[in-house]
C-alpha cells in the first residue's frame, strides 16, 4: 500500500531537508531565468533566518550538487543570515535574540511576536541575458 | 548583459501553495488535521494506539504515517482499528504537502472528522514543511533529556501543543519536567502542555479530550 513519493534528485542528495529546500530554490531560479530569457544565471541571493533550522553549508552543498547541468550551473549562492528579532505586544520594543529565550528585553513580557528570523526567502537573481 | 531580477518569493512557495490548498480543503470538509512531530522513538505511534480507538467511537479517523522505510507503524494503527496509510519517504527526513495530497486519495475525504499525520521522526526538518494542518503536536520523551526544546527551538516555535511522554520514566531518567517545560515556554509561551505515559495511562485522557474539543470547534467553524 505504501509508496515512495520523493525523488528530489538523481544524485542522491534527497535525504537532507536542505536538499529539498535547494531543489525548490533551484526550480524558482530556473523558472525566473527562463522568464527573463537569460543565457545563464550568475548569482542567487537568499535570506535565511536563524530560526529556519537551515545548515548553510549543507544548503550550499546541495545547491551546488543540484545545479549541475542546469542554466544555473555557474551560479553562486549568497546566503544572508537574518537575525531573530521579536516585537513585544506589551511595550512595542524590538529585541534581537542570540539565544532561544524570547522574552522582551525592555519589559520582560513573553508576549512577543517574531518579526524576523524565520525567513526562507529568495531576494535576487542575477542573470546574463545576451 | 547582466541584469538583476528581484524575486520576492518564499523558497518553499511550491510546498506552501499545496499546503494552503490542503488547509482550504480541510476547512471545507471540516476535517481537523493534526501533525505529530518528534524525535524517533518518542512514542508517537504508541500515543495514537492509545487515544484513537476511543475517539473513533465518536469520529471517523484516518492516519497518514510517515517513515523512511517499512509499513510497520501503519500496521500498528490498523491493528488498533483505525484506517491508516503509510508513506515511505525512501530516505527523506520529512513529509511534504504533495505527499499528503497524494495520500488523501486513499481515503474517503467526505467522511473524515480527524486526520492525523504522524511525521517522520525528526525534530528539525518537518518544522519547515507546512502540511496544511490545523496544528502541530510536538512529543518529547523523558529519556531524550530535558533540554530538547532548547536544542530544537524551531520545532517548538511552530508547534501548538507539547506532550512530555514516558512521564513514568522521568524520575529514573533524572528528567526535570518543569525545567523542560520552562525551556519550551521561553521559546513559545502559547504551547498547551500535556504529560503522558502509555504505560500507566497518565494524561492520555486529557490529550484525547483536547483533540475531541478541537474536532468539535472545527465542525462549528464556518470554514470561511
Amino acid at each position: 500500500m505504501g509508496e515512495t513519493v520523493f525523488s528530489l534528485s538523481q544524485k542522491g542528495w534527497g535525504k537532507l531537508h536542505e536538499a529539498s529546500i535547494a531543489q525548490s530554490l533551484l526550480d524558482i531560479v530556473i523558472e525566473t531565468a527562463s522568464e527573463n530569457k537569460a543565457k545563464f544565471v550568475k548569482s542567487v541571493k537568499i535570506d535565511i533566518g536563524r530560526l529556519a533550522a537551515i545548515e548553510n553549508d549543507a544548503l550550499m552543498f546541495a545547491f551546488d550538487a543540484l545545479k549541475e547541468g542546469t542554466i544555473a550551473e555557474n551560479a553562486r549562492l549568497y546566503i544572508n543570515d537574518v537575525p531573530i528579532v521579536g516585537r513585544c505586544n506589551v511595550c512595542s520594543f524590538d529585541s534581537e535574540y542570540e539565544s532561544f529565550d524570547f522574552c522582551c528585553k525592555n519589559c520582560g513580557s513573553y508576549d512577543v511576536i517574531l518579526i524576523s528570523g524565520e525567513e526562507l526567502n529568495i531576494k535576487e537573481i542575477e542573470v546574463e541575458d545576451e | 548583459m547582466s541584469k538583476k531580477v528581484e524575486v520576492k518569493d518564499k523558497i518553499l512557495s511550491k510546498n506552501q501553495k499545496i499546503a494552503d490548498e490542503l488547509r482550504e480543503l480541510f476547512a471545507r470538509k471540516k476535517i481537523l488535521t493534526v501533525n505529530f512531530v518528534s524525535s524517533p522513538g518518542s512514542g508517537k505511534t504508541s500515543i495514537l494506539e492509545k487515544i484513537l480507538p476511543d475517539l473513533s467511537k465518536k469520529y471517523k479517523i484516518c492516519v497518514i504515517e510517515g517513515d523512511l522505510e517499512t509499513e510497520n507503524d501503519a500496521e500498528r494503527i490498523r491493528k488498533a482499528g483505525i484506517d491508516a496509510y503509510q508513506i515511505t519517504t525512501g530516505g527523506a527526513c520529512h513529509l511534504e504537502a504533495f505527499g499528503i495530497k497524494k495520500a488523501l486519495s486513499n481515503f474517503d475525504i467526505d467522511n473524515i472528522d480527524l486526520l492525523v499525520i504522524e511525521n517522520v521522526g525528526n525534530l528539525v526538518c518537518p518544522a519547515s514543511f507546512d502540511l496544511g494542518e490545523d496544528f502541530k503536536i510536538v512529543v518529547i520523551s523523558t529519556p531524550e533529556g530535558e533540554d530538547k526544546p532548547a536544542k530544537y527551538p524551531s520545532m517548538i516555535r511552530v508547534s501548538d501543543v507539547i506532550v512530555i511522554n514516558k512521564i513514568d520514566l522521568a524520575e529514573y531518567m533524572e528528567f526535570d519536567v518543569n525545567k523542560c517545560l520552562e525551556y519550551a515556554r521561553k521559546i513559545n509561551p502559547r504551547l498547551v502542555e500535556f504529560k503522558t505515559s502509555c504505560k500507566t495511562g497518565e494524561g492520555l485522557k486529557e490529550l484525547a479530550e483536547f483533540i475531541d474539543k478541537k474536532i468539535i470547534e472545527k465542525n462549528a467553524d464556518t470554514g470561511c
